[in-house]
């Protein structure tokens, strides 16, 4: 009601009508004609008003725009694609944030972003554009994309680099383990016991060495030489890494449990990896009772977080990242045999299915693993 | 029939390029207790010289068995074999793929290859040694069931 009675009462006084129509004016004005935002009125294809932000991208002066058709500025290339959004505007009522790129005056290329709406102008059908310059903003995607494509390269050829070291050092060092065996059976006893004692060394750390490489060979091999992602039941997964535990659950009395548990996308074989080496850390890292490992999974949207719980000697806080990093150990091989890549090949074969790893434990308290994959997203390339 | 095969030792030809594994092989055989001449071949190309007789290999003795290397220069092991296969003097011997990998694209093409035998190359002597002596004897116990024809020739 209100506004209908301001209306009244303007209508009834032409002169503040008159004024407001002149300050809406001179606002439209200082607005378009300050505006660093490129803003133009192009009719049948030509530049009909422009101001100085397009101006200034273009970099001529607004009278030389005028009468010019504006696809004359459009880089070659991108011209039909530039018309063809123009005819969806005129279908769909307006396009927003197209991006096209445009030559200046100086020939250099600039990257633009567009929004165009259909309007009137002078009672015939025109359109209305507003302009930014995103150059910048390309290039840095531009260059994001670079490093992000640098960055796989280097990373594929890291992979490459590890999978031959670990797989070609074999070769020579079955030889040195070999023959060092060979001596020992042949030898022992027939020389003096340093010698005895020096063979022993020498067979020793040739057969932890051939550990190590194999462990390292199969890490490097979780992104070389992983197998496409298909539909896999996790209970099959889990009684796979059991049965193929069988001889150390049975030796230790351990009684390893799980939930109902979920299909997902993933790789087979690297699953069963992943529970087996969790479950056997858990088994392996047992206190004097006999170990219990349960296993559970929820699911929250696309992702899955499995849990591994176990009744061991617990991890102190302070280790829980380090003990996924390549080779780390926290105890002697005295205490409990190992290369130490169990753990680096379960966080590489999680993150190869779109997760994370982590472990929340106390000394003494027994331990659980968590690890997520996620369900909506393919293999990453 | 017994004391036949036990008088002639087996003929055994071994196709690897590296003479470290060669010896290694002949050591094993010898700690097995396997009577056998061992006859070497640096590769695919000799090999097949040594299975036709060519040169000189005129007076080459036809092996009882073949213990094959996969990766050599010229003529390759899977090569060699599939020679070995398609030829009626030859295609009866049996073959061991002698494999320093264990990948599992390398044993499916051996099985592939109608390889008899699949053997890792040793991490662990003692584990080599058996392999070895348990083909051996699986393959002398063949001949006996078969009559030791093949062995005695």
């Amino acid at each position: 009601m209100s506004k209908i009675s301001k209306l009244d009462k303007r209508i009834a006084n032409p002169e503040v009508m008159a004024g407001e129509i002149q300050q809406s004016e001179e606002l439209f004005r200082i607005l378009f004609y300050s505006s660093p935002i490129g803003t133009y009125i192009i009719q049948d294809g030509d530049f009909q008003l422009v101001n100085h932000g397009l101006a200034r991208i273009l970099g001529y002066e607004e009278d030389e725009l005028i009468g010019r058709p504006s696809l004359s500025f459009v880089l070659a290339e991108d011209r039909d694609a530039v018309r063809e959004n123009a005819v969806r505007m005129l279908k769909g009522g307006c396009s927003l944030g197209y991006e096209f790129r445009v030559v200046n005056k100086q020939a250099k290329i600039k990257w633009v972003m567009e929004t165009v709406v259909p309007i009137y102008y002078r009672t015939k059908r025109a359109t209305l554009g507003s302009l930014i310059d995103v150059t910048e903003r390309k290039q840095m995607e531009e260059r994001l994309k670079q490093i992000t494509a640098e960055l796989q390269h280097s990373n594929t050829e890291l992979e490459q680099f590890a999978y031959v070291i670990s797989h070609d050092l074999q070769e020579p060092l079955r030889m040195v383990s070999s023959y060092t065996q060979l001596l020992a059976k042949r030898y022992s006893d027939k020389l003096d016991n340093d010698a005895d004692e020096f063979i022993a060394y020498a067979v020793d750390g040739s057969k932890r060495m051939q550990s190590l490489l194999h462990d390292l060979l199969e890490y490097s091999r979780v992104g070389t030489r992983g197998k496409p992602f298909s539909l896999v039941n996790c209970e099959h997964i889990v009684e796979q890494a059991i049965a193929n535990l069988k001889i150390a659950i049975e030796e230790c009395e351990a009684s390893v449990s799980y939930d109902v548990l979920p299909t997902i996308m993933g790789d087979e074989g690297q699953l069963v990896r992943l529970f087996q080496n969790l479950i056997s850390n858990a088994i392996k890292f047992r206190r004097e009772e006999a170990p219990q490992v349960h296993i559970s999974a929820k699911r929250m949207n696309y992702i899955v977080t499995f849990s591994v719980k176990d009744n061991g000697i617990g991890i102190d806080p302070q280790h829980s990242q380090s003990i996924f990093e390549i080779f780390r150990r926290l105890h002697t091989i005295e205490e409990y045999p190992g290369t130490g890549m169990g753990l680096a090949i379960c966080k590489k074969i999680v993150e190869r299915h779109g997760g994370h790893i982590s472990v929340q434990s106390q000394p003494g308290q027994g331990s659980t693993f968590y690890f997520s994959v996620n369900t909506a997203g393919g293999e990453p390339a | 029939m017994n004391s036949q095969i036990a008088e002639r030792p087996i003929e055994i030809l071994i196709v690897d390029d590296n003479p470290g594994d060669v010896r290694l092989t002949a050591e094993a055989l010898k700690d097995s207790k396997v009577q056998n001449r061992l006859h070497t071949a640096q590769d695919g190309m000799e090999a097949i010289a040594f299975l036709r007789r060519k040169g000189e290999y005129a007076d080459a003795p036809l092996p009882d068995l073949i213990l094959l290397d996969l990766n050599m220069p010229r003529m390759n092991g899977s090569q060699l074999l599939a020679k070995v296969k398609e030829d009626s003097a030859l295609k009866n011997i049996p073959v061991v793929i002698l494999t320093g990998s264990r990948e599992i694209d390398d044993i499916i093409k051996a099985n592939n290859l109608r390889a008899d035998y699949y053997v890792t190359k040793p991490i662990d002597l003692e584990e080599f040694i058996m392999a070895v002596k348990s083909i051996v004897d699986s393959l002398l116990n063949q001949r006996e069931i078969a009559g030791g024809g093949g062995v005695i020739g």
